[in-house]
């Protein structure tokens, strides 16, 4: 398994972090509303993909755009920055906001996507099963909330938060509420996810406490050619507590 | 520039019936039930501050003010404007402050209206402050606190371009369109109020003052950093072509008079403990709502809140922040040597805190209006030569 390299771009004038590794097909990795999780769980991509994990605006290394107030915004920063990458046709992996991102880009640039996972994703509105409304937690409870198994997770914790780490997660949480502080879902990106004709595979956790397993079956009436894997016992960060559901993401891809 | 020392009262009409297991909630803001509020004792409350207002007035006050917050035990202002219009009639010198409604939770047209009634409505009399709002207020109104600096400079655009232009106008911004910027009436002062930004010190906040020129009334910050903040926004006016006269620069202070120093530490600390530890009580996620701050702002105050953690001590808060409580030698003395030194003649007095009873209120208020401000006004010459240098 390659160790990522970090590649500084400018995009549009905002500083954009990439970590690459591996080679084989492009693999495009979209985080979620925060990144404290890091990214080695995608080591074990590197040996079948050339994974590229870029940090949006206004997380983690990446600069701050504060003109971004729409997740549209983001679509278009990754086509300028897929242009400057030379990525033409490549898979594109999501992860709960990240997921949400990689939906929308599908819907509108679906035929520079090969095959679509989706982690959790975030952005459907399901009243029968809705996502709970992260930016009214209290911070220091939502870790608690993202794992069933919190050990995993507790790792990429500080023992004791240090005012540098509440900030990054100030930055993040203020980046996300720039997005959805008014309008956490949009009915628009439901009308249109239909056009999303990728082959999709809908990965979830049966004990996510963010947003409940049932909307995986709701995404599925959105997207006619997506499979579901659901993981037993594992939270909203799947990937990190089942090695398994990020294996099972590389055979659908391979 | 008038060489008179200016007193405002200033009041925040508290709901002080809180229930017995009340420090059980973390907050007595955003999510502290309403079921808790019996408008019936909030009758009673409303005549008595109303009365306490009005007395301020009759007593020779020189302003009265008012304020807005949300969803809280800690004031009964949610929309202040309501309270400026009842006070109008029932007083006849006193400015009236309304400081003021956040601009973010009102269509602009509609607050540049709403004050330019009460601005005609009492010839005149009326003075604004525009706050951000407090972060907690962010949750209780579907603003966004991620662009709400953004929001609030063009709102605040928008109102002195209806003030001061003639209509109608139009303004093209990124959070409204005015096709026919219009609005009737005009404010009775011209080209407007005296406007102030109210804030706790974030200096983009203070900014948004400089550029304007309007002034600036720093609230809950120590002695130290309100002279700096002072200082800060006479330069960066400076900078956009305006000067910064002392009245501009209120000093918001704790005033309690009595007739020893004893007794009024005796009658007053309890209340000032109570409206710091319990009225006052919100949890940091409700201070700092999700890009409210930036994050230098939000690492300096979560820095700061570690330091303070503590028990109230009423010492140390009288000494770092504007608190003078004593006989009406000692607190004209506080008062004088504060507006020397914040280079102000505006005094803004919370005559009223937490759950002091309306006896107290009106011996403070007499003993300030008939004890203190004569002491200062006799010697308010000297006090300004240093004002205004």
């Amino acid at each position: 398994m390659a160790k990522f390299s970090r590649e500084v771009h400018t995009v549009d004038g905002v500083k954009t972090v990439v970590h690459t590794a591996g080679s084989g097909e492009p693999l495009v990795f979209f985080h979620g509303a925060g990144t404290v999780d890091g990214f080695d769980f995608a080591e074990a991509w590197t040996d079948r993909f050339r994974v590229i994990v870029p940090y949006h605006p206004g997380f983690g290394e990446s600069g701050d755009d504060p003109t971004f107030t729409d997740l549209h915004d983001y679509v278009m920063h990754y086509l300028e920055l897929f242009d400057l990458l030379k990525l033409d046709r490549f898979n594109l992996v999501g992860l709960s906001l990240g997921g949400y991102l990689a939906a929308k880009f599908a819907s509108e640039h679906g035929h520079r996507v090969k095959k679509l996972a989706l982690i959790a994703p975030a952005g459907m509105i399901d009243p029968q099963h809705p996502m709970m409304d992260i930016l009214a937690v209290p911070g220091d409870q939502v870790p608690g909330l993202l794992v069933s198994n919190f050990e995993v997770l507790k790792k990429h914790l500080p023992a004791q938060p240090d005012l540098d780490f509440i900030g990054e997660r100030y930055r993040e949480a203020g980046t996300v509420a720039r997005l959805l502080w008014e309008h956490p879902g949009d009915p628009k990106f439901m009308r249109y996810l239909h056009r999303v004709k990728n082959p999709t595979l809908i990965l979830w956790g049966d004990e996510d406490k963010i947003i409940p397993v049932q909307q995986a079956e709701t995404w599925r009436k959105f997207i006619p050619n997506a499979d579901i894997k659901v993981f037993k016992g594992a939270g909203h960060l799947v990937h990190l507590e089942k090695p398994e559901a990020v294996e099972a993401v590389a055979k659908f891809l391979s | 520039m008038s060489a008179a020392l200016r007193f405002n009262s200033m009041h925040f009409m508290p709901y002080v019936h809180l229930p017995e297991n009340h420090k059980e909630h973390k907050s007595l803001w955003v999510n502290f039930s309403n079921k808790h509020y019996d408008p019936d004792k909030g009758y009673d409350l409303y005549q008595r501050y109303l009365r306490e207002l009005v007395l301020a007035d009759q007593l020779g006050f020189d302003a009265i003010v008012v304020n807005e917050h949300h969803n809280t035990v800690y004031s009964m202002m949610a929309t202040p404007n309501l309270l400026a219009a009842t006070l109008i009639p029932q007083t006849k010198h006193a400015k009236i402050c309304v400081w003021g409604t956040p601009p973010n939770f009102m269509y602009p047209n509609r607050l540049a209206e709403e004050y330019a009634m009460l601005d005609v409505l009492s010839k005149g009399r009326l003075e604004v402050a525009f706050p951000l709002g407090t972060g907690m207020e962010y949750w209780a109104n579907p603003v966004n606190p991620a662009t709400a600096r953004e929001k609030f400079k063009e709102s605040l655009k928008i109102i002195v371009q209806a003030w001061k232009e003639d209509g109608p106008t139009s303004f093209y911004g990124n959070f409204y369109t005015y096709r026919f910027l219009n609005p009737w009436p005009r404010p009775y002062q011209r080209p407007h109020p005296p406007c102030y930004i109210v804030g706790t010190g974030s200096p983009e906040t203070i900014e948004i003052a400089a550029e304007f020129g309007f002034g600036y009334s720093a609230v809950f910050v120590t002695q130290q950093r309100a002279a700096e903040l002072n200082e800060n926004l006479r330069k960066r006016a400076h900078h956009f072509g305006h000067t910064i006269r002392p009245e501009q620069t209120p000093i918001m202070s704790f005033v309690y008079v009595a007739e020893t120093q004893e007794r009024a530490e005796q009658e007053y600390i309890g209340h000032l403990q109570r409206f710091f530890e319990d009225f006052t009580r919100t949890t940091p996620q409700f201070l700092a709502p999700p890009g409210y701050l930036s994050v230098d702002q939000l690492k300096m105050r979560a820095a700061m809140a570690d330091k303070l953690h503590g028990t109230f001590d009423f010492k140390a808060i009288s000494n770092a922040f504007f608190v003078a409580v004593g006989t009406p030698d000692n607190v004209a003395n506080q008062i004088g040597d504060w507006t020397q030194r914040m280079k102000t003649n505006h005094v803004n007095c919370v005559t009223h805190v937490a759950d002091m009873p309306h006896w107290k209120t009106v011996k403070n208020l007499t003993m300030i209006a008939e004890e203190v401000m004569p002491r200062l006004r006799s010697r308010a010459p000297a006090a300004h030569r240093m004002a205004a240098e």
